[in-house]
């Protein structure tokens, strides 16, 4: 069986700054190994854990969808040792890839229903790979109504900005974007993404609601969703976790018995109800 | 050390009663021969939970930091001259501890109880007029009770408390004479050679367990340096360097600090002889600042005062 | 079960014989504890022992290991992986720390993912265990459907007989050894199996009085909230010696140790019991203080692991009962939940 401590080796071909503070790049990544390329076939919702040699390892929600084959996009806020390191990387430098990992969207589920996607900051990377996975043209057909609830604190921590105007032309998809605090370009809705959400009443039926983002937003969208009529079964969270190996064994990242890496990230309000509260 | 215990019981009590504190720190007896742990007790129906006797090694003062609590402690002589330390550095304050001071006259040594009996299980263990009676499965010994006291007892100077808000028991007389670094000053006289050997030897088994840094009363930093990663200031593999450095850096954070309460070195698990750095460091401060640790609330740290006339032979 | 005797005056032979063909692994003295190392010569093995204060996992599962090492040159990095190891032998392990390794097992060598290096070793290493013929009186594997002479994670199991050892054949692979080195092994007579049966049900009637753990995880599962963790968590230093000793305990963490372009990624163990363990580098941390990680600690080995692999994470070695600077009995910790 394979080492899944080995990573892969990955070259960093474009690197895009997201925000305007610069808090924010996203990894354009090409294998550099034909053979990990074709064994590499993964999820939304899945992600991997990017290695700085020499500087450690961390998991990020895999930003691209599976519907993109030229590259593995990694959207990565500069909070930490390797975050810092990967931000100071320079494009044409060698990183390490492992991956897939987690167990992503339950996509078998989510085939024939209306999909509401909930995202808040910089959490929305892997809602921002379903929702392109879902658009895709040969995708698009499987599911019923899209619906994308998006916000930032402001207008210049959005990310995917160019994508998002691309979306917000289609007639397949509605997209609702909003921020905390609007500057004097802003055109779109001001308000906090729970508030928003209540505005916008997704209906429940025949829906599933997916939300990522801060934990105090995630806490204040799940009641309103509540009484929106979706049921804990019905909402998809995906949780973060400090992570070394990603493959449930060191130890760190479980709830319960629950592994986040190896048996999330993603989990629905029914099951983390039935886990222990410390998350 | 039975009165000890009765007297220990009716002041936690009537402090209890009082609500003149709201926890009692001390120790209650253990699972096992020659143990006693940690207790706690809120309730004055439970003092009698608290014990008292030659196994009491744990500095309890490694429970206070950043308490809001008001405290009733038990505390030995070492014990007592932690608590001042952590009242000068504001971990504290003065109001909020009921210092209980029990002199003592030394505690027993694990380690060294496992030597005499060469490493085989002692089921039961009695103290008598001096004397510690080891039973195992085929051997029953008496041991001097002085023999087995750790080495920081054996050299103690403070065995009565330096503060205190009630006593329990007779002050016990203070050996003026003992040579307290002795041990140390024989070190000194090796050889740089043989001291490098001898160190490396004893650090090389160091596995990063941090039982001394966390039995350390005065070892209370939100983040400790190991675990800092912006900076790393040291790997945390075993890698001799990164070991070697943990424990020099430790033991020159309690430089003016340490009051020598053995803590560290009885925590240790493999037996690593810690005093010999820390012991090291009390050393020098004595000799360069004729400072003594933890001897009053009115002192300011050593190493927050400067004075002109501080040696400074690193200046040349 | 086939029974096959080996004299005791053999066993320096034996041993020697066998350090030339295998790595062989026995407790050892090193200043004043016991540990697993490996041995060059059979003097150098300790048989009259309780138990090692370092858990032999570390054979398998050692402090400090290289994953991988690299190097980065333009364009191109290097990774080389570890070399499998030669073939190796434990002599001398508790069973207690037998059904560690296969409580081990199923965390490193699992269905989706193997740790392929740990896999390695368990593979190529022949466990031979001695049974305990005096239990100590913080051993509770009784409790825990363990046995002093529990066979279970052993190829090979001594009983000791005072002039000579009874070895009870486990596995194919102990059957294929005992062939192998058939020169020092003989054939049992009645005898020496009545004074083994009263050797181990001696040992067994020794334990002392078991720990309630029957309906362990089931008041665990229960009392997640309840405020007793406050008060059994509350003298815990939070250091990792229960972890480190524990023959069971898994955790782990990774590092990068570089130079320049060259380095090493190394597995280190880690410790529930650190605040650092599970703190998000956007500071926030699910288990803040010394409660919450306690809690996690019991949880973990009596129910959580229970849920995933159906066994308790724990083998009563009692070494964390022993080890502890402050007496933080797990038998008590146990004891009350169960009473609570």
């Amino acid at each position: 069986m394979k080492n899944p401590f080995l990573p892969m080796p990955m070259r960093v071909e474009k690197i895009i700054i997201e925000t305007d503070d610069g808090s924010l790049k996203t990894f354009n990544l090409v294998f550099i190994n034909e053979e990990d390329e074709s064994s590499f076939n993964y999820l939304p919702g899945q992600f991997a854990q990017l290695s700085v040699f020499g500087k450690g390892e961390a998991p990020f929600g895999i930003a691209s969808s599976p519907t993109q084959p030229d590259c593995l996009q990694f959207t990565v806020n500069k909070i930490g040792v390797v975050t810092t390191a990967l931000h100071n990387l320079e494009e044409g430098e060698i990183i390490g890839v492992r991956g897939p990992l987690g167990n992503g969207f339950p996509m078998e589920k989510l085939e024939g229903k209306n999909i509401v996607i909930i995202g808040g900051g910089f959490a929305f990377t892997t809602l921002r790979s379903l929702t392109n996975y879902m658009l895709y043209r040969e995708n698009r057909s499987r599911f019923g109504d899209i619906t994308v609830i998006y916000g930032a604190r402001s207008p210049g921590l959005l990310l995917y900005t160019d994508e998002l105007k691309e979306w917000g032309k289609r007639d397949d998809l509605n997209l609702h974007l909003t921020v905390d605090v609007a500057d004097k370009y802003w055109e779109g809705k001001v308000g906090l993404v729970p508030s928003i959400t209540k505005e916008i009443a997704p209906g429940p039926e025949n829906a599933y609601a997916l939300v990522c983002g801060p934990q105090v937003m995630v806490k204040f969208t799940l009641p309103v969703l509540k009484e929106l009529g979706f049921l804990p079964e019905r909402i998809l969270l995906s949780l973060e976790m400090r992570m070394k190996c990603g493959i449930g064994m060191c130890g760190r990242c479980n709830i319960g018995s629950k592994y986040v890496c190896k048996d999330g990230p993603v989990f629905t309000l029914n099951q983390l109800n039935g886990l222990p509260a410390e998350f | 050390m039975k009165n000890l215990t009765t007297e220990i019981r009716g002041i936690a009590k009537k402090l209890l009663e009082d609500k003149r504190v709201d926890l009692i720190v001390g120790f209650e007896r253990g699972t096992l021969p020659l143990r006693s742990t940690p207790c706690f007790v809120r309730r004055s129906e439970e003092v009698r939970r608290l014990i008292w006797n030659a196994s009491c090694e744990n500095n309890l003062a490694r429970y206070l930091p950043k308490r809001t609590e008001k405290i009733g402690i038990v505390a030995k002589g070492c014990d007592t001259r932690s608590i001042v330390g952590l009242i000068q550095e504001s971990q504290i304050t003065r109001e909020q501890v009921f210092i209980v001071g029990v002199p003592c006259s030394g505690m027993i040594d694990r380690k060294k109880v496992d030597a005499t009996v060469d490493g085989k299980e002692i089921f039961e263990a009695d103290e008598r007029d001096g004397e510690v009676i080891l039973k195992g499965r085929d051997f029953e010994l008496s041991v001097s009770q002085n023999e087995l006291l750790h080495n920081s007892c054996q050299t103690c100077s403070n065995k009565n408390p330096v503060i205190f808000d009630a006593l329990v028991g007779d002050k016990i007389e203070e050996d003026g004479k003992v040579d307290e670094y002795k041990d140390i000053k024989e070190f000194e006289a090796l050889s740089s050679e043989e001291r490098w050997q001898s160190f490396t030897r004893e650090i090389s088994k160091c596995f990063r367990c941090y039982a001394c840094r966390n039995a350390c009363p005065l070892c209370y930093c939100q983040e400790c340096f190991v675990d800092s990663s912006q900076p790393r200031w040291i790997g945390k593999a075993l890698n001799f360097s990164d070991i070697a450095i943990y424990h020099l850096i430790r033991a020159f954070h309690t430089a003016g600090r340490c009051v020598d309460c053995g803590a560290c070195d009885r925590a240790c698990p493999i037996d690593i002889d810690l005093r010999k750095l820390t012991k090291k460091i009390e050393k020098d401060v004595q000799e360069l600042f004729h400072y003594r640790a933890g001897m009053s609330v009115e002192n300011i740290p050593l190493l927050a005062t400067f004075n002109p006339d501080d040696p400074q032979e690193f200046v040349r | 079960m086939q029974e096959m005797i080996i004299s005791k005056k053999q066993i320096a032979s034996f041993l020697n014989n066998l350090i030339r063909q295998y790595k062989v692994f026995a407790p050892i003295k090193r200043d004043s504890f016991v540990l697993f190392g490996e041995i060059h010569s059979s003097n150098e093995a300790l048989l009259n022992f309780a138990n090692s204060k370092i858990p032999p996992k570390e054979i398998f599962f050692p402090q400090s290991e290289r994953l991988f090492a690299y190097s980065l040159t333009s364009g191109e990095a290097k990774i080389k992986e570890p070399l499998p190891v030669e073939k190796r032998l434990v002599f001398g392990i508790r069973p207690c720390d037998a059904k560690s390794l296969v409580i081990l097992d199923s965390v490193f060598d699992g269905e989706t993912y193997k740790d392929v290096s740990y896999a390695d070793r368990r593979g190529k290493t022949l466990v031979i265990a001695l049974g305990c013929n005096s239990p100590s009186s913080t051993c509770f594997c009784t409790s825990l459907g363990g046995d002093p002479f529990s066979a279970d994670g052993s190829d090979l199991l001594l009983v000791d007989l005072g002039e000579e050892y009874v070895a009870q054949v486990v596995t194919e692979r102990g059957r294929e050894f005992v062939e192998e080195q058939n020169e020092y092994f003989g054939g049992v007579g009645g005898h020496s199996l009545d004074a083994m049966n009263d050797v181990v049900r001696a040992a067994e009637a020794a334990m002392k009085p078991k720990v309630k753990v029957g309906e362990i995880k089931e008041k665990l599962d229960d009392i997640f909230d309840d405020q007793i963790w406050s008060s059994l968590s509350e003298r815990c230093l939070g250091c990792a010696i229960c972890t480190y000793l524990c023959p069971t305990c898994h955790c782990f963490d990774i590092v990068d140790e570089a130079i320049d372009r060259e380095g090493e990624r190394v597995r280190i163990w880690d410790s529930c019991m650190f605040p650092l363990f599970t703190l998000q580098a956007s500071g926030v941390n699910p288990r803040p203080t010394g409660k919450e990680r306690v809690r996690q600690r019991i949880m973990h080995k009596f129910s959580y692991f229970v849920d995933n692999y159906g066994q308790r994470a724990c083998v009563g070695c009692g070494r964390c009962i022993k080890n502890c600077p402050v007496n933080l009995d797990i038998r008590e910790v146990l004891n009350s939940i169960s009473n609570r």
